[in-house]
């Protein structure tokens, strides 16, 4: 009798590529060979693959953030393991030492919390700022150069720096140019925007003169927000005050470039009728004291700021107030015209205090602001 | 020299730039009143162009 063997064929397989050896799982572990104190910014060095030393500085850096830096330090050694061993908090066989190491992190961590929250309104104080410069710094670079941010870091902060180089250029044109419009002929500045333009248009098709763009825009700018807020700091700078003895002592204009100008008139005996009073003040506060008993009419023109007389506060962007109210016969009318560039005009009966009213005057007349 | 096309980023710019002056100086010899109303929009579009130009330029 023939006996069939029963045993199996094996499925044919379909051939297999030769696996790649898996490389080994990085485990974050404190590095016995090249610690300083307990090798845990060493650790996380080799798990990130960086230099200890970045590391190193950022504890130490940390240590100063509320003491953000010991605590996370004394954690981290509670809980990585050694290169050969295991974590303290693994290293206790003890289960109830091991609750109680586990809890002594824990209790640490909630003691540390307000320092970390701290610290992390601290890093975020310095860190966000810090990556919106860089930012800047590469987007101006960008504009200047047409490099964009790529490459390796080293590259990108290259960019970032030289970037940040060119923003500084720029904000130094900004405030020369600024005061150059303040304090300089009306000219100069719009000449000086005109030159670069034509300079950088000739550029276009001759040869390209591209890093003059930003330094002329921000001239430009710089020029017409002088020209747009009313900015004339001719008059010099400082605290004027002026307390006229008698109606003749009162100018008929008061100027000042930079800072407070202040025209007390409590004392000046003022007679009945129209007093015209002028105010020109580049940037600061203007205030005018008057009498009770006066009558007010208020013109003022702000580029930016506000006007506040007499139960009226208005404020913003070339701020034009007009109050031209009628006094009672014999009463004395004050005809303020301001010009402030860039703060307040102010009107006080007393020094600091704002009247609601203006009792003095017959009626309100024309008011109108824009 | 620079044969054939203009530079379109520094062409913008310079129009863009003369624009700005030009109303500067229109301001200064009292031609005009030049207030926030005026400026701002001005700025801002020829800040605007400047970006665009630079922007399509590298993206052609």
């Amino acid at each position: 009798m023939e006996t069939h063997d029963t045993q199996p064929n094996p499925e044919p397989t379909e051939p297999t590529e030769p696996t790649e050896p898996q490389p080994p799982r990085r485990r974050l572990t404190r590095s016995r060979e090249d610690r300083v104190v307990a090798g845990v910014a060493a650790g996380f060095a080799r798990y990130f693959n960086i230099d200890p030393v970045i590391t190193r500085i950022a504890a130490v850096a940390l240590a100063f953030v509320g003491g953000a830096g010991l605590l996370l330090y004394l954690a981290a050694l509670l809980l990585m393991p050694s290169d050969e061993g295991e974590a303290v908090v693994e290293a206790s066989r003890d289960h109830r030492n091991r609750a109680l190491v586990i809890a002594g992190v824990v209790g640490l961590l909630l003691v540390a919390w307000p320092f970390l929250l701290g610290g992390g309104f601290l890093l975020a104080g310095i860190g966000i700022p810090l990556a919106l410069l860089v930012g800047t710094g590469v987007l101006v670079w960008w504009l200047v150069s047409g490099e964009g941010p790529s490459g390796d870091p080293g590259e990108v902060a290259r960019r970032a720096a030289l970037g940040v180089g060119v923003l500084i250029l720029c904000w130094v044109v900004f405030f020369g140019g600024a005061f150059a419009a303040a304090a300089g002929p009306d000219w100069l500045v719009p000449a000086l925007v005109i030159a670069s333009g034509a300079a950088i248009l000739a550029g276009a098709f001759l040869k390209p003169i591209r890093w003059l763009v930003l330094p002329a825009v921000a001239l430009a700018l710089a020029g017409g927000l002088v020209a747009a807020a009313g900015i004339d700091v001719e008059g010099g700078m400082g605290k004027r005050e002026y307390r006229p003895a008698s109606a003749l002592d009162l100018r008929d204009r008061y100027e000042l470039g930079v800072g407070e100008l202040v025209v007390d008139m409590r004392n000046a005996d003022l007679p009945a009728g129209d007093v015209p009073l002028e105010l020109d003040l580049g940037i600061g506060d203007a205030r005018v004291i008057v009498p009770e008993g006066v009558c007010v009419a208020t013109s003022a023109d702000v580029g930016v700021g506000n006007v506040r007389t007499f139960g009226q506060d208005t404020g913003g962007v070339d701020v034009d107030y007009e109050d031209s109210p009628y006094a009672s016969p014999g009463t004395t009318r004050v005809l303020l015209d301001a010009e402030v560039g860039v703060g307040a005009v102010r009107v006080e009966e007393i020094d600091g205090g704002f009247p609601v009213d203006n009792t003095a005057c017959e009626n309100t007349g024309d008011r109108a602001s824009g | 020299m620079r044969a054939g096309r203009p530079d379109i980023p520094a062409l913008v710019a310079g129009l863009a730039l003369l624009a700005l002056g030009g109303v500067l100086l229109l301001n200064a010899l009292d031609a005009i009143d030049l207030g926030f109303g005026l400026f701002a929009p001005l700025a801002c579009a020829a800040t605007g162009a400047i970006l665009l130009a630079n922007g399509l330029s590298r993206s052609g």
